[in-house]
């Protein structure tokens, strides 16, 4: 069976309602929001980077193309199954829309999680 | 110079007002009840501190930052051990019940991540987008370490520690979170294999039931979740200690790659200051107002915090909070007069007991480590 988080993982950024062409201005919003814009390369991050992490390590990152196609060498050697043919698309996907001149949008505050506060009864 | 509140309001000028605002310093805390914590990643959970946290100087369990590289592993404490191996006489297998037969410390220490402040870097790098809440200050409890070292006889030939926890990474080709420290600060009276955290035990997050508690130094090294302590003759290898939490030896120019062998493990903390009663945007009435945050560095107690309230032109004394410790947060307080309408820079600078000062701009890195430049907040002042 799929564990749960994996299945969340890979549905995360799949609402076919957010398919839209890529257009950097207009998507701005969108980005901002976390969304992942449609590409080829959206399925491969969703299949391959979500298996270890939640899509909000990547969308919050501002990098040059270079820092990101560094980061994929580096998720690649630490196992990330992306075959030759996906590397430099993925790279690409994420230095066309996660830039340096992104703006940043901070989350909004939330109550620490259950497992950050001390068991009741110990 | 230290000043303690009382003798802070006897000797202000402004001692009325002080009274006045000191009173404030809870409302303002109340204000973010509804949470307290920014979700940076949800997985692995990565969560940051509001800046209103930094008022105290003990950071409440439910405010306090947290980080991971990895999946929240389940423990079960009952069947948990800690063992100890390597270059000793004697290899142990310890209980929880047996750490709690050993006598117990407590040590007042700040916890902060190296990448605390990563955001902040100019150019921009990769990782946890962390901005000032990547840090907090506890009250940790447990045995010394050097008490369970002990027990186990280590050799001469001993010199370094290798270590690691119940975390384990999603795939197998992942580098394990192996750290280390040199022996002689896992020898320190002060470094804890720490079952509590503010007196309750440590929660599933923070490392249940035991995590090492290394004062003054990065949290990359207190190791959570802590099952096996190696003692070795040399640093320990994994690229979590070969490559990664490393610092330039020299700083280079910002954005520029650093060879490899011009960097080093991270040891200390470096002097820092954190402004927790302002935040960017706040808009204030014309009047006294409190500046409140906290101040801390490695093994060094701090001596002197200043504000600015002019972009750096002029600098203002705020009275600290005592005693002063070398491991825990330093209250600052001033009463800022705020007058003519229109926008401020308030930044905070802090001195530490070794005079090191924070600095203008950090020391730019390529995993954006200890940022510790001038804290700055932009507020505006209306009629």
């Amino acid at each position: 069976m799929i564990p749960a988080y994996l299945v969340a993982s890979l549905l995360l950024g799949a609402d076919p309602a957010e398919a839209k062409p890529t257009a950097a201005p207009a998507d701005e919003a969108a980005l901002l929001e976390g969304k992942l814009p449609d590409d080829p390369a959206r399925a491969v991050l969703q299949a391959k980077c979500l298996i270890c992490h939640s899509g909000d390590y990547v969308t919050r990152q501002r990098l040059t193309p270079a820092q990101w196609l560094k980061t994929v060498e580096k998720m690649r050697k630490f196992g990330a199954p992306l075959t030759d043919d996906e590397v430099k698309p993925l790279a690409d996907y994420l230095g066309r829309h996660w830039t340096v001149d992104l703006p940043e949008r901070r989350p909004a505050p939330v109550k620490a999680p259950a497992g950050a506060l001390p068991a009741r009864g110990r | 110079m230290t000043m303690d509140r009382r003798s802070f309001l006897k000797t202000s000028a402004l001692g009325v007002a002080a009274a006045a605002y000191w009173l404030e310093v809870p409302t303002l805390a109340r204000a973010a009840e509804g949470g307290a914590l920014l979700p940076l990643s949800i997985r692995p959970p990565n969560y940051e501190s509001i800046r209103a946290t930094f008022t105290t100087r003990i950071t409440p369990l439910e405010r306090f930052y947290l980080r991971n590289h990895f999946d929240v592993p389940k423990v079960d404490a009952k069947a948990w051990r800690l063992s100890v191996g390597g270059l000793v006489e004697k290899p142990l297998s310890l209980s929880v019940a047996d750490l709690e037969k050993l006598p117990q410390a407590k040590v007042e220490a700040v916890l902060q991540c190296a990448g605390n402040g990563r955001a902040l870097m100019k150019p921009r790098v990769p990782g946890v987008q962390w901005r000032v809440g990547a840090v907090g200050s506890a009250e940790w409890s447990g045995p010394r370490l050097r008490d369970v070292l002990a027990r186990a006889r280590p050799r001469d030939a001993a010199a370094f520690l290798g270590y690691e926890g119940a975390e384990r990474p999603t795939l197998p080709t992942t580098p394990a979170f192996i750290r280390g420290i040199p022996l002689e600060k896992g020898l320190h009276a002060d470094t804890l294999v720490a079952l509590r955290m503010n007196g309750k035990p440590l929660s599933a997050y923070h490392g249940s039931p035991a995590r090492l508690v290394v004062p003054g130094w990065v949290a990359d090294d207190w190791m959570k979740w802590l099952t096996d302590v190696q003692l070795l003759a040399k640093e320990p290898k994994g690229f979590f200690y070969e490559t990664a939490y490393r610092f330039p030896v020299k700083p280079g120019a910002p954005g520029e790659p650093i060879p490899a062998d011009q960097m080093a493990p991270m040891t200390r903390l470096n002097v820092k200051s954190i402004i927790g009663s302002l935040d960017d945007g706040q808009v204030l009435r014309a009047g006294v107002h409190p500046v409140v945050g906290v101040a801390f560095s490695g093994e060094a107690g701090i001596e002197r915090v200043q504000l600015s309230f002019d972009g750096g032109a002029t600098w203002e004394a705020a009275a600290l909070e005592g005693p002063s410790t070398p491991y825990g947060f330093r209250v600052f307080r001033h009463a800022w007069k705020a007058g003519a309408p229109g926008r401020y820079t308030v930044l905070s600078r802090a001195t530490d007991s070794n005079g090191a000062t924070q600095p203008e701009a950090a020391v730019w890195n390529p995993s954006g480590y200890l940022y510790n430049a001038f804290d700055r907040v932009e507020v505006e002042v209306r009629s």
